[in-house]
């Protein structure tokens, strides 16, 4: 076969090869350089102080909602306004099952897959609905889980619950058990994140964001798509909130439940740049840094927040990760196809499959010699 | 057996009836032409066949299945293709995901496999040396390849093309003929919509013409052309002598 993909030398244009590789960095080289990052934030404890572990798990839990939501609105064209819903369930799924003597760093996982398995139910309510109707019925949701949440007494009610077992640790300990399972949740959301980016369901939901009724007529099973992405996010989500629980000692519904965090996911993902893996960190890195420096100027960090929001939509819609790759043409993350390969290659190629009757002899494949280098317009 | 059977078909939006107990059948591998005047009902028999649209009576069997209650994607897997009239590509993919994604859905096809598939479905649609771009800068004859290339993609057994040609220039949509000769001597059925006669009445082997959701000529181009009720509907307009007539 002539045709392979990820091939060693790409650029022999005018061998007659076609190849079809990922666009941007090669997989490998992305997984070593992920695998350099994660050991260096595992060592982050022992290096920096209490409070900077404090600092970097918000960091994590911020970052694990925003590529959650950018996988929802982004990639897969539901904008919810309503993912605190599962940020609060999943912190009360820690507070539940830790006041059942389960060890509530355990309970994490257990908690997130709760969340997402609640997800289920509500996607089929949901899924009624489209564009801003369904925006809006993601916040009733969330609402409404938490007044549920708050008429449970057992629960602590409206003031929340501190969450047990978390005592019996030394305060080093439980600062670096803390951060160790926050970073876990975000290396597997960004995991998570980036093989549902690469496997069919990436192409699949861009083709349902980008056009339903012409996806559909192609094959694409429309709502299954979209119930695993919601699934997924909810899942990351739950995960989000669980974390939160754990490190804050405690749950309290109108906190866990905020609409603030929908707020900070858009937000991020808005200035880094929606439907891009990179964009969520990138917008989630300068959220923290504008905030670890404009904090102690009370409403001026709100406003300049929301300056930097309006900016950043009228300037560069995509965000700044999208102006950086339309410059740069950079992509950390390889999740597209791009073709590199002769014309003449491709042609043989496709008359070897389709018994000789190509079109492309004498259609504009002939003419395209010079256009086979890389062509990223 | 016929590969596709419609039987007396109804589909009404509100008080207008836009296909009115149309019959149809298509056999495996067939060439059918379909002409009739704006408004005919064409595009609408289309949807009822892809599931895009949902008759209100009437049956629709596909490899004597009863498709009625089977959405587009389900169709599409069963191996119904279609075009659209106005291109719908995904816009923010490239050319080539779109046609992957087609490979991988409605083709069923994975992997290397389906990778394959879409750079031969390329290369066949004269498409390779646009394979990087977005979608969405392509230009009216890039989109309208792409379409059929996408529909090709799904690995069909019937193809629906929606006026392929219509806005085309000749030499373009000589090379589309091309692409469609080519796609029909693998065997697939093709039931294909021009408002350019001309480049019809060359290539189909039966020709149907719709009026006012009615079948009102199914046979051979020639006679379905000279048929007293087809040239009504063209107001006069003698379509076999000046076949490029635009209705």
């Amino acid at each position: 076969m002539t045709t392979q993909e990820r091939a060693p030398t790409p650029r022999t244009a005018a061998s007659g090869t076609l190849h079809v590789r990922r666009a941007g960095a090669s997989g490998t080289l992305v997984g070593a350089a992920g695998l350099v990052v994660l050991v260096v934030f595992a060592f982050m404890p022992v290096i920096v102080s209490e409070a900077d572990t404090t600092l970097l798990v918000n960091f994590f839990v911020l970052l694990t909602m925003a590529v959650m939501w950018n996988l929802l609105a982004g990639y897969a064209g539901m904008v919810s306004i309503g993912q605190q819903a599962f940020v609060g369930l999943g912190g009360y799924g820690v507070l539940v099952l830790a006041m059942n003597g389960f060890d509530p760093v355990a309970a994490i996982p257990v908690a997130a897959v709760v969340a997402a398995l609640i997800a289920v139910p509500v996607s089929v309510l949901l899924f009624r609905l489209g564009g801003g109707y369904f925006a809006i019925a993601t916040w009733v949701v969330a609402d409404t889980a938490q007044i549920v949440v708050s008429s449970i007494t057992s629960l602590g009610g409206g003031t929340g619950h501190p969450v047990p077992g978390l005592s019996s640790m030394s305060p080093h300990t439980f600062a670096e058990t803390t951060y160790w399972a926050a970073l876990a949740v975000v290396s597997v959301s960004l995991g998570i994140a980036y093989g549902l980016l690469r496997s069919p369901l990436g192409l699949l939901m861009a083709a349902v964001r980008d056009d339903e009724v012409s996806a559909r007529s192609a094959g694409a099973r429309v709502m299954t798509t979209r119930r695993i992405v919601y699934v997924v996010a909810a899942l990351g989500c739950g995960a989000a909130g669980a974390i939160l629980a754990v490190s804050q000692l405690q749950v309290q519904p109108s906190s866990i439940f905020s609409v603030q965090w929908a707020a900070e996911m858009i937000f991020v993902s808005m200035i880094g740049g929606m439907g891009t893996l990179e964009g969520p960190i990138l917008g989630t890195v300068l959220f923290f840094v504008l905030q670890q420096n404009l904090a102690q100027d009370g409403a001026w960090y709100l406003i300049i927040f929301g300056a930097v929001a309006v900016l950043v939509a009228i300037w560069t819609p995509r965000g700044l990760w999208g102006a950086i790759r339309q410059r740069t043409g950079i992509e950390l993350f390889p999740v597209g196809y791009r073709l590199h390969g002769g014309a003449r290659g491709l042609v043989t190629q496709a008359q070897l499959l389709d018994g000789g009757s190509a079109a492309g002899s004498n259609g504009p494949g002939s003419r395209a010699g010079a256009v086979w280098r890389r062509l990223r317009s | 057996m016929a590969l596709l059977e419609l039987e007396e078909v109804t589909k009404r939006y509100g008080q207008l009836l836009v296909t009115d107990r149309v019959s149809l059948r298509v056999d495996e591998g067939a060439l059918v032409g379909m002409v009739g005047p704006n408004g005919a009902g064409k595009t609408t028999l289309f949807g009822i066949i892809s599931g895009d649209a949902r008759p209100e009576g009437g049956r629709v069997s596909f490899d004597g299945v009863t498709v009625n209650r089977l959405d587009p994607a389900a169709r599409c897997r069963m191996g119904i293709g279609r075009t659209y009239q106005v291109p719908r590509p995904f816009g923010g993919m490239t050319v080539f995901e779109n046609i992957l994604m087609a490979t991988q859905q409605g083709g069923r096809l994975r992997g290397r496999e389906s990778r394959l598939a879409a750079a031969s479905v390329l290369g066949r649609t004269g498409l390779e040396g646009l394979a990087n771009r977005p979608a969405g800068t392509l230009g009216l004859l890039g989109r309208k390849r792409l379409e059929v290339a996408r529909a090709l993609a799904t690995r069909p057994r019937l193809l629906l093309l929606d006026e392929v040609a219509g806005g085309l220039t000749d030499p373009e949509v000589a090379e589309l003929m091309d692409v469609v000769r080519s796609i029909r001597s693998e065997g697939v059925a093709i039931v294909w919509i021009e408002h350019v006669v001309r480049a019809l009445i060359d290539t189909v082997d039966r020709l149907v013409c719709l009026a006012s959701g009615r079948l009102v000529a199914d046979g051979a181009p020639a006679v379905v052309l000279s048929d007293p009720s087809v040239r009504e509907v063209y107001l006069g307009t003698d379509v076999a002598a000046d076949p490029g007539a635009r209705t």
